[in-house]
This record gives C-alpha cells, sequence and structure tokens, in this order.
C-alpha cells in the first residue's frame, strides 16, 4: 500500500469514482468525481486532532461496523494516504474540526466535489468482490444471535489493529470463547443464495483456527465443511498443520443453530457425514465463513466500461483459457476477483499479467484497430441534396457521424467503432461497413438458406455476446439442432431490416435476432438500437399473422451457451410443430410482402453482384446436394 | 504487398481443418474440400489435419502462391479462436488480411450436434458456403493506427489493482490508481495476517 503512494509514477486518487469511460484503446477518456473530503490533501498531516475533536460517531465499514468512527476520520490508523475525510452524511457542522485544526487550515467546508477528465491509454479494471450477508439464512440467525459472527468480524475480532486490539471475545458477553465452530460454505455452493465455490474460504478458515489456536491453544475449535479444497502449493500441507493442532473437521452443512436464551451458548445441528451420525454440539461462539458475491455496483461498472458479465456477475474475460485478463474492449483488462474469485496470491497474479498486457500497448507509439468501419457513399446521402436526415447519426452512439446542411454524412474514421447501427438504420442505403457490407451478407445468407430453406433456423448473432454464447455451447457440448444457420455480425445494431425480411422470402423456418443483454453492449447503445428494431419487426410478424415463435428475439451473452442452444432447440420445436404442408403455405403468403420489403436492399451498391453470384451457388449447392443424395 | 482487385478473377482456396479428431470424428472434412471444389470461384479445397499448426500454414501460404489464390477460406474453429493466426498466416504469403475468412465448423458444428452427424455434415457445408460467398465480395482493408496515451489508469485499490499499478509504474507509465473507499487495501487491509506466509497483510 504504501509502496504504491510513495511511488513517483502512481497518482493515488482516493474518495474517487469512475463516471464515464469514452474512447477506444490508446485513447480512452475517462470521468473521474473526486468526492469532496473537506480536507486539503496538501495541508493535512494526519496528526487527527479534528476526529479527537468530533462530537459525532458512527459505525466504521473497516471495523465491519463493530465499532465506531468518527465524521472526521480516516478508516484506519494504516490508511494510505492519511488524510482525514470529513463525512458528508454524518457531519453536523459544528466547526470543532476547524478549531482543531488550526493554524493547519486544512479543512475547508466550501469544498466541492471535482469533476475531472484524464486522457488514458489503457485501463486495468480491479473492483474487486463483496461480502454475502448471512442474516438471509434464517437457519443460522445471523443477526439475532450475538454470539453468531461472519468471518469479517473475526477478522476484526483477531486482529491487534482491531477494536478488540485482537482480544476474541463474545458480543454477547465480553468473555472468551473456549468452544468456536467454523461454518463454512454460507452462501456458497447453496442453490437457494449462489451455486459457485467461493473459492478462497477453506484456506482462510484454516488460517483462522490455526491463527486462534496458536494464541490460545485451550480454544476449541471445530470446522463445518463440505469439502475441504487445497489444491495450490501447500495448502494440502497446511490442513495437515491444522489437524494435526487438534483442529476438528466435521463433514456436514449444519441446518439449523440453536441458542440457549440464558447463556447465548449456541448448538450447531449437523450430519457428520464421516460418522453418519446426526450431531447437535454446543459452542460459545459461531463464525459464519461467509461466500463471496459481487460488488453492489457491478451492473453501474460494466455499463461505464461496456463490459459483459459472466453468470453470477463477474466480469467476462476474452476467452477463459487464453485471454483470462483481457476484457473483450480491447486496451481494457481485468485484475483480481471481479473477474471470478480469486484468492491473494491469484489476485496478484492477475494484477500482475494486467499490468504485462496493458504495457504491450502503453510501450508503443501507435496500435493497430480493425478497420471495420462505417463509410457514406457521397452520392447517395440525401444530406448532399439538401434534405434533412440525420438518421445515422442519432443511431451512433459515439458522436462519430458529423451532419452538416447541405452536405453528406461524414464519418469520424477515429470515433467510428464498427457497430453497424448507422448502416442499417439509415433509409437510403447510402453507408456501407467495412467487412460486412450488404453485398457480403446477402451472399451469405444465400448460400445458407440454398436448400431446403423452410428446415432451417436462421439465426443472427452479435460478435460480442451471441456469437460467443454460441461458441460456448460447443465448447460445453450443450447439443442443438444442426438445422441452426448462423451469420455474424459486429452488433445487433447491424442486423437490417431487410436481412430478416431476405431471410423470409428465402423461405427460411424461423429467424433469431439475437445479441446482447442491454447492459452487456459492446457498443453502449447499439443493442438498444436493435432492439428498438426487432421489436418493430416482431410487431409486424405479429400482424402479417406469422406463425408465433418462427421470429424470434432473444439477448444471449458470450456466458450463457446453455440458453443458446436451448433457444435453438425450442425454435426447432416451432418450426416441427407446424405441419410442412402449413409451413410451406405460409412461407409463400407472406414472400411477396417480404419481397416488397427487401426490394429496397437490392439497390444497395454492390448488391447486384452478390446476386448473379448467389444465383451461381445455390445453383451448384442444389446440384451437389441432389448428386450426393444429401 | 500484391494489391488486389475486386474485380480480378475470382481464386479462392478453402482449408477444411480435421482438429484432430474435433471436428473429424463428427464429419468427413475430406468430403467437405471435395464438396466445395464445385462451388463458383473456388480453385483450390482440400482437408488439413491442424489448419493453425505449422504444416496447415505453410500449406495455405504456398498454395496461395501456387494456385495464385486471392481470397481464402478456412472451415476450422471459432473466429474468437484464431481469426488472428489465419490472418497474419495469409499476410505472410502476400495476401490481404481481410481476404481470408473463416467458417466456424468446430465450437458451432461438431461440437455441437456430435448426436446428428448427418446434420453436423449438412451444416459444415453450408457453413463453408457460406464464408466462400462471403470470401467473394471481401475487399482489401488496411489496419487503422491510432496514437497512444502513455498513462494508465487501475480502478479499484485492493490487492490485484495495487499490484497492477506498481507493476505498470515500474515499466515507468505513469498510472492513475482510482478507489472509491477514502483508504486504498481493499478487503486485504482489514484482513488479519493472511496465508500462505501468515503475515501482515497490510
Amino acid at each position: 500500500m504504501v509502496d504504491a503512494a510513495r511511488h513517483p509514477k502512481i497518482d493515488v486518487r482516493t474518495y474517487t469514482n469512475v463516471e464515464r469511460v469514452e474512447g477506444y484503446v490508446g485513447n480512452f477518456k475517462v470521468q473521474l468525481r473526486e468526492k469532496a473530503r473537506h480536507v486539503l490533501a496538501d495541508r493535512c498531516n494526519g496528526c487527527g486532532e479534528c476526529s479527537k475533536a468530533c462530537p459525532i460517531e458512527v459505525p466504521n465499514y473497516f471495523e465491519m461496523n463493530l465499532a465506531p468512527r468518527k465524521a472526521a476520520y480516516v478508516p484506519m490508523s494504516q490508511s494510505v494516504p492519511l488524510r482525514y475525510t470529513i463525512d458528508e452524511e454524518a457531519c453536523i457542522h459544528c466547526y470543532k474540526c476547524v478549531d482543531a485544526c488550526g493554524a493547519l487550515e486544512a479543512i475547508d467546508f466550501s469544498q466541492e466535489d471535482k469533476v475531472v477528465w484524464e486522457d488514458i491509454g489503457s485501463i486495468v479494471v480491479a473492483t474487486g468482490f463483496n461480502h454475502f450477508d448471512p442474516s438471509v439464512i434464517p437457519e443460522y440467525g445471523y443477526g439475532r444471535y450475538p454470539n453468531v459472527i461472519t468471518a469479517m468480524e473475526m477478522e476484526r475480532l483477531n486482529n491487534s489493529a482491531g477494536p478488540t486490539t485482537g482480544n476474541l471475545i463474545r458480543p454477547s458477553d465480553q468473555k472468551n470463547p473456549q468452544r468456536l465452530a467454523i461454518i463454512n460454505c454460507v452462501g456458497s455452493r447453496d442453490k437457494r443464495f449462489n451455486p459457485w465455490c467461493s473459492n478462497f474460504c477453506c484456506m482462510y478458515a484454516i488460517k483462522n483456527a490455526v491463527l486462534l489456536k496458536q494464541m490460545n491453544p485451550e480454544l476449541e475449535i471445530s470446522i463445518y465443511y463440505m469439502d475441504i479444497r487445497t489444491p495450490s502449493k501447500g495448502y494440502e500441507e497446511f490442513y495437515d498443520r491444522a489437524r494435526s493442532m487438534g483442529i476438528r473437521f466435521i463433514q456436514g452443512r449444519p441446518s439449523l443453530i440453536t441458542e440457549d436464551p440464558q447463556t447465548k451458548n449456541l448448538f450447531v445441528h449437523s450430519e457428520d457425514v464421516v460418522l453418519g451420525k446426526i450431531s447437535e454440539l454446543e459452542y460459545d461462539m459461531v463464525m459464519l465463513n461467509q461466500a463471496a458475491v459481487p460488488q453492489p455496483d457491478v451492473d453501474t461498472v460494466s455499463s461505464v466500461l461496456n463490459i459483459t458479465q459472466s453468470p453470477g456477475g463477474w466480469f467476462m474475460e476474452y476467452h477463459p483459457k487464453l485471454r483470462p485478463v483481457d476484457s473483450p474492449t480491447d486496451g481494457i483488462f481485468l485484475a483480481g476477483a471481479c473477474q471470478g474469485l480469486k484468492d491473494i496470491p491469484s489476485s496478484v497474479s492477475s494484477g500482475l499479467a494486467t499490468a504485462s498486457r496493458a504495457g504491450r500497448i502503453l510501450h508503443s507509439d501507435e496500435w493497430e484497430i480493425e478497420p471495420i468501419i462505417a463509410q457514406v457513399w457521397e452520392d447517395r446521402c440525401v444530406m448532399a441534396q439538401g434534405k434533412v436526415c440525420g438518421v445515422c447519426s442519432r443511431a451512433c452512439p459515439y458522436g462519430a457521424i458529423v451532419i452538416e446542411e447541405g452536405k453528406a454524412a461524414s464519418v469520424t474514421v477515429a470515433k467510428c467503432h464498427g457497430c453497424g447501427g448507422c448502416v442499417a438504420e439509415c433509409p437510403h442505403n447510402a453507408i456501407t461497413q467495412m467487412h460486412f457490407t450488404d453485398a457480403q451478407v446477402l451472399a451469405q445468407m444465400r448460400a445458407l438458406l440454398a436448400d431446403r430453406p423452410e428446415e432451417k433456423i436462421f439465426a443472427f448473432r452479435c460478435h460480442w455476446c451471441s456469437y460467443g454464447g454460441a461458441d460456448l455451447a460447443g465448447t460445453s457440448h450443450f447439443d442443438y439442432s444442426a438445422n441452426e444457420r448462423g451469420i455474424r455480425v459486429m452488433c445487433s445494431a447491424r442486423m437490417d431490416p431487410d436481412f430478416i425480411y431476405e431471410a423470409f422470402r428465402l423461405g427460411a423456418g424461423a429467424v433469431l435476432y439475437s445479441g446482447c443483454h442491454p447492459q452487456d453492449c459492446h457498443y453502449i447503445t447499439g443493442q438498444r438500437v436493435g432492439a428498438t428494431r426487432a421489436d418493430r419487426l416482431q410487431k409486424l410478424f405479429e400482424k402479417l399473422e406469422m406463425t408465433s415463435g418462427r421470429f424470434r428475439i432473444e439477448w444471449i451473452s458470450a456466458a450463457e451457451g446453455d440458453k443458446y442452444s436451448r433457444v435453438i432447440n425450442e425454435m426447432q420445436k416451432v418450426i416441427d410443430n407446424i405441419p410442412h404442408d402449413q409451413l410451406m403455405a405460409e412461407i409463400e403468403r407472406l414472400r411477396p410482402e417480404m419481397e416488397k420489403r427487401a426490394r429496397r436492399m437490392y439497390e444497395t451498391p454492390g448488391v447486384d453482384k452478390a446476386l448473379v453470384y448467389s444465383d451461381e451457388m445455390v445453383q451448384a449447392i442444389t446440384a451437389k446436394e441432389v448428386k450426393s443424395g444429401a | 504487398m500484391a494489391e488486389q482487385k475486386p474485380e480480378d478473377e475470382l481464386r479462392i482456396g478453402v482449408y477444411i481443418c480435421h482438429c484432430g479428431s474435433n471436428i473429424a470424428g463428427v464429419i468427413d472434412p475430406a468430403e467437405v474440400a471435395e464438396w466445395a471444389s464445385h462451388l463458383p470461384g473456388v480453385v483450390r479445397a482440400t482437408d488439413t489435419l491442424y489448419a493453425c499448426a505449422d504444416s496447415g500454414q505453410t500449406l495455405i501460404k504456398e498454395d496461395i502462391k501456387k494456385y495464385n489464390l486471392n481470397r481464402v477460406v478456412v472451415s476450422a474453429c471459432s473466429v474468437r479462436m484464431h481469426e488472428t493466426t489465419f490472418r497474419a498466416a495469409v499476410s505472410e504469403a502476400g495476401l490481404n488480411p481481410f481476404l481470408m475468412e473463416m467458417a466456424n465448423i468446430r465450437e458451432q458444428c461438431t461440437w455441437a450436434h456430435g448426436h446428428d452427424k448427418d446434420g453436423a455434415l449438412r451444416k459444415a457445408k453450408d457453413l463453408t458456403a457460406s464464408a466462400i460467398a462471403k470470401a467473394r465480395f471481401l475487399n482489401p482493408l488496411t489496419m487503422i493506427k491510432v496514437p497512444v496515451t502513455k498513462r494508465a489508469m487501475v480502478i479499484g485499490g485492493g490487492v490485484a489493482g495495487i499490484s497492477a499499478a506498481l507493476d505498470l509504474a515500474d515499466q515507468g507509465i505513469e498510472t492513475i490508481l482510482v478507489e472509491k473507499e477514502p483508504t486504498i487495501g481493499g478487503v486485504m487491509a482489514q484482513l488479519n495476517k493472511t496465508f500462505p506466509t501468515m503475515d501482515c497483510s497490510i
């Protein structure tokens, strides 16, 4: 901690929130809100006179609310930086602190939040985890029984810098406990709350037990566990040491804790799996080794940084094996437990890994980004003909399209991230996206739907989420119907209604429109552009009395392989449930309407060639299919 | 790098990867290659044991020269896995990297349709045809070079964030370490002695 604060190249900004992130790799702009401390950092010498003078006491989060702090405070004596903060919510404005500070004049009540923008080349996200609140587990009585405490409360009670200077006492009578139970997996590996293993709690329980036993060899300690997980170097040996010290390990998840109302002692009811018996043992104190959960503001951080979450709320890495500290956004990296629970050595490793990954970029003078950006055909843009439009500009999440009266819209290359929203939204087909042109997509669609299209589930997937979800379905071997035929575009914003009309015109049995969940979108609001359009399409198809389920909208993250597989299988059932004649009749009935609507796309530059080529392709495919008898 | 004109005669090379048994355990890549060889614009189609291995990449690079290919289609794994690999390979052989297209016949085909081998084969053919169709209309593109601001930001002052910030700073990179609480340290600062060293956490 101190090393970080002392390092000449590190600028520590505490009491500060990240509010906005704009830009792209090498060129991020980050908006920070430095909250008003009402203390001038360059004058405060950390003497603490203000705190001594302050008459207000509130619970200290740092001490797990087991001890008070003043309204003028540092969370702990070793705070870095050692600068006091006046807690605006608790302060009664008596100004005794100002008097106590005296000639230093470090306290300034006129101070306001400071909003600053910083230019940044690369970002490391290390926002950590939170502790599960076990009061929602009724059978353990946390919050009702004073002597049932959490692991973090134990940490503070057992800490020489904590409120009891390391003297472990029972909250009910301040006596030292003689019999302590530690219960593992509280809120972890419990489908009612969190299905995951919280990773570090086994070693954490053993560590606490060993420390307490060293301090007081008379203390009887039992650890209730489901499994003891000791996979890393030295872990199993440490577990052995704990057992040799006389710490008792009982395999079983306690079903109930009851309290003797007189003594406030606790009875832990559990099965002892090894002995095959039910036990009910009396303790003076119980420590609940609580689960680790995502931070409460994880959704906000996700949307500020446009990073996806895995199930449970952990930030999603680019690739779980090969790029475990990269986020899907180039230049943003993930360190520590925010990506998935880690113990201290693993958190440090991942932090160091991000420094190496970010260093690759920050030591380069320039960085290459993919040229899959939007481009305007100036002769097709109606703005150039003096008409009022600007639809593209409104669809752009980055303000990358410049609109000037009488001039064709123009794309600022450095600002365009390549979602393709403007391309799909342009009512005059005057914009294209490099590498995802209408001609390319159309040629792909026609090849995929060349043969027996009515059997096919045609799936549009965004690159970042639903294409990743389809990958994960495969990686996890979640089988789904082989009639699925997918096309990848960068964002659901690129999924042009014309493509959907064309898919149905070609006779697709069903069409999936899928992308990221709104908070995960890689392009800020791209998904919303896509979702609004998809809803409009859905309404149109209802009006046209298309069989329900033939057009489906689903938001599927890269972590939801199971969902991708389920959705495709459900769509297969929709097709299976329509009698073939009826399906063919519906396709024929809707074809003229679809053709009328899709025709607009045929005027897009380059599409004429795609039509000619795909006719050849379809001929070749169908001929081969007949020949091979498939 | 040789400039490709979109109007040049189309010469597509198609490579169907076995990926050991990951793909070949479900479908016959040679059959897909034979089938693809009849599609318009395809002048070379073959199967290969591991397209991403040196041997596979060398085959593609040599073929680009031998057959004068101006588009390459690799039917193998996910673009999220090996798109950069094959872009680099074709680029080394003088082809613009954006004239390479992949079909995902592993994650999105054989791995998901092991229960339906005929269905998987039909799908692998269609996905390959689709990639060939897109390849027909690919344009050579140039990567966009952007400048780099040589400053890092670490969001979160716990043990992971501090480790990242220290290592970035030791590399000489100016680093802003942002923490929402009044002190850095995170959860670790609240802990008593920590495993495995059993020493003070601060």
